[in-house]
């Protein structure tokens, strides 16, 4: 009872934390911590309405039709892709200047907007932030009434998700800044990834796109989704025990789009030359 | 980008997420057949549901998983379609689904142990077919619609029945004309409010001499009425006859293009009973004849047909109205059983005051009742 609620509450925080603990990484290593102010405004705006259309949902006849809540969860799964897959560029460019040595220019490539900072942790908190807020409130009036061993359970697995998201900051900042941008860019493009299939099956189960039960796999026996490294696999890939065509055709297609594209050498030819910022809005 | 700019968007986004929370609806009290939620039971083996019937509509679940297993619990349509779904049911925990289903027909509710395979399944039968909670229009309007269909069959009706009564009088039989007079005013007084509606039509046909202005022509029914039971028939009643299938023809023809709100039909149930209150109950109406009872009988079918339409939208909206209304049309429908003569009723002047009474305050203690159909129908 106290370990399922756990690595629940374990999974959506991971889901969460992941790409806001690199982004924070990302922005120390690059002496950036000016925009660190960015990050807890998407972060806590995205918790206070979770929690605040979680507590409508819970406490008065108000609902949401099911699709609106997939859609909700699909839309901003995929806005949430668009946002972690400029990012990730925005690290390769920065990479690049590294090998380059010019600092300069990295401060030049690196003009993140303060909003998409800003949305990169909305995205990341909000996208799932709806579904674990109401199961919070499910696990705070199961307390009053029966036993509050979800709840405990669940607190755990946030506060371990967050424990996790922190050491692996701790780590990445023990890397160089090269292996450091590989790393978490590698990282990141898997994430991103998941996120992508778990969008598009959100949207699949809303009814708004086809082929819900045409499955690529079904690893419920081998790998199941309960189990603490299924959770583990679900929290940061986004893995899913029953993956549909669809969704799988879509983790391959973009890995085999990106990943490349992230890793192909930098053009060596002329390092001076600044790069232009794709982050400039 | 300054900071205001980036609050703007994530405000924005913010919205979205707000935006879809807007269609948040009310939940209809006592959605479900047994008044509450259905409790579905999950444990690692079994997914016992409370009920395997719901009504359309809103129907909420309450899911508890006594299992070890985290489960998921779905409500399934045709070929699967998942028309509801919670998932991370940790185990102990107890969670709520709503979900909105407008047909009617045979869905499928599943508990997931595991959250793995096809689940537990179980036949889940959905009666009626209201339409979506976000069409409410679409069902006042299919109210509308019906009862239009019924004005104008009583339309027709009134007609034809007319017709008799006038070549009745234009063949001077008195005693003929009499028993169809009742008999013809039944399908008129079943719609009055909607008669009401084409201007000079309905005193044309329907005016009592009391109420003639100067100068005005007495005609229609109450005129002959007059001829039949007072004076004797006139040398232009044959005309007035005449004129009054005319009148009723147009009246006819008039009403199978009417366009009626659901606001209409709940103005007119309570127009009915007013009208049984006023003029019916006095004796007013049938001065001559004192069939008085025959048009409240009508006056009340034509009032539960109104309610009849609308009953999908206030069962869903108010539904302790609709058993309060119920209750009161059986009360009235009750005294006027016990006045029943043959395949028509009493005379007014045979019922004692006290039975007058009794009538009086069963009309009233429906009225009430009625009284509120609008303000619900309007919301």
């Amino acid at each position: 009872m106290l370990f399922s609620s756990l690595l629940i509450g374990l999974r959506e925080g991971l889901e969460a934390a992941l790409v806001v603990s690199i982004l924070v990484a990302f922005l120390v290593k690059t002496d950036r911590r000016s925009a660190l102010r960015w990050v807890w405004p998407g972060v806590a705006v995205a918790v206070l309405l979770s929690i605040a259309v979680g507590a409508l949902l819970t406490y008065t006849t108000a609902h949401l039709t099911f699709e609106h809540q997939e859609l909700v969860g699909g839309v901003l799964s995929i806005v949430a892709v668009a946002f972690v897959t400029a990012m990730i560029f925005w690290m390769r460019t920065a990479a690049r200047h590294i090998s380059a040595e010019l600092r300069g220019k990295m401060e030049n490539a690196l003009k993140l907007g303060p909003a998409a900072i800003a949305l990169v942790s909305f995205l990341s908190v909000g996208r799932e932030g709806l579904e674990t807020s109401v199961f919070f409130y499910a696990s705070v009036q199961t307390a009053q009434g029966d036993t509050a061993l979800p709840l405990l359970g669940f607190s755990i697995g946030i506060v371990l998700s967050v424990a996790l998201a922190w050491l692996l900051y701790r780590g990445a900042l023990r890397f160089d800044l090269g292996k450091f941008f590989k790393i978490t860019g590698i990282l990141l493009v898997f994430v991103a990834a998941g996120v992508l299939g778990y969008g598009l099956h959100d949207l699949q189960e809303g009814g708004f796109l086809p082929g819900l039960s045409t499955l690529a796999f079904d690893a419920s026996g081998v790998l199941p989704e309960t189990s603490w490294y299924g959770t583990l696999l679900k929290g940061i890939f986004n893995y899913s025990q029953q993956t549909t065509a669809l969704q799988a055709i879509a983790w391959v297609a973009y890995v085999a789009i990106v990943l490349p594209l992230f890793l192909r050498p930098a053009r060596s030819k002329n390092p001076s030359i600044p790069a232009t910022a794709e982050a400039k809005e | 980008m300054t900071l205001s700019t980036a609050l703007r968007t994530g405000a924005a986004l913010a919205l979205v997420a707000l935006v879809s929370a807007c269609d948040v609806q009310p939940q209809p009290t006592g959605p479900n057949a047994a008044g509450g939620p259905i409790t579905v039971t999950a444990s690692d083996t079994a997914c016992q549901v409370s009920a395997n019937t719901a009504p359309a509509g809103n129907v909420t679940f309450q899911i508890a998983n006594q299992g070890s297993k985290v489960t998921e619990f779905y409500l399934y349509g045709e070929g699967d379609r998942i028309m509801g779904e919670v998932e991370n049911i940790a185990p102990g925990l107890t969670r709520r689904l709503i979900v909105e289903v407008a047909a009617g027909g045979t869905y499928q509710t599943a508990c997931k142990p595991g959250m793995a395979d096809a689940g537990i399944r179980g036949t889940f039968t959905v009666t009626g077919g209201a339409a979506k909670g976000t069409d409410a229009n679409t069902r006042l309007a299919d109210a509308a619609r019906g009862y239009a269909g019924y004005v104008s069959s009583q339309t027709t009706a009134f007609a034809d029945e007319t017709r008799k009564f006038a070549d009745a009088i234009k063949a001077k039989d008195v005693t003929a004309a009499k028993a169809q007079y009742a008999r013809a005013r039944i399908s008129y007084e079943r719609i009055e409010p909607v008669a009401a509606k084409f201007g000079d039509l309905d005193p044309a046909i329907d005016v009592r001499e009391a109420d003639l202005r100067p100068g005005q022509k007495f005609t229609g029914f109450h005129r002959l009425e007059k001829d039949l039971w007072v004076t004797g028939l006139q040398p232009d009643s044959p005309a007035i006859a005449d004129q009054l299938v005319t009148d009723v023809t147009t009246l006819d023809q008039k009403a199978a293009a009417l366009q009626l709100s659901a606001l209409d039909l709940a103005n007119g149930a309570k127009s009915l009973l007013d009208e049984v209150a006023t003029k019916k109950i006095t004796g007013e109406e049938e001065s001559f004849s004192h069939t008085d009872l025959s048009d409240f009988q009508a006056n009340v079918d034509g009032s539960k047909g109104a309610i009849q339409a609308l009953r999908p939208v206030l069962a869903e909206r108010n539904p302790p109205l609709v058993s309060d209304l119920d209750g009161r049309f059986a009360d009235v429908q009750k005294l006027l059983d016990a006045q029943r003569a043959g395949d028509t009723y009493k005379l007014y002047t045979e019922l004692s005051p006290d039975q007058v009474k009794q009538f009086a305050s069963a009309v009233d203690a429906l009225s009430e009742p009625l009284s509120r159909v609008a303000e619900v129908v309007a919301r």
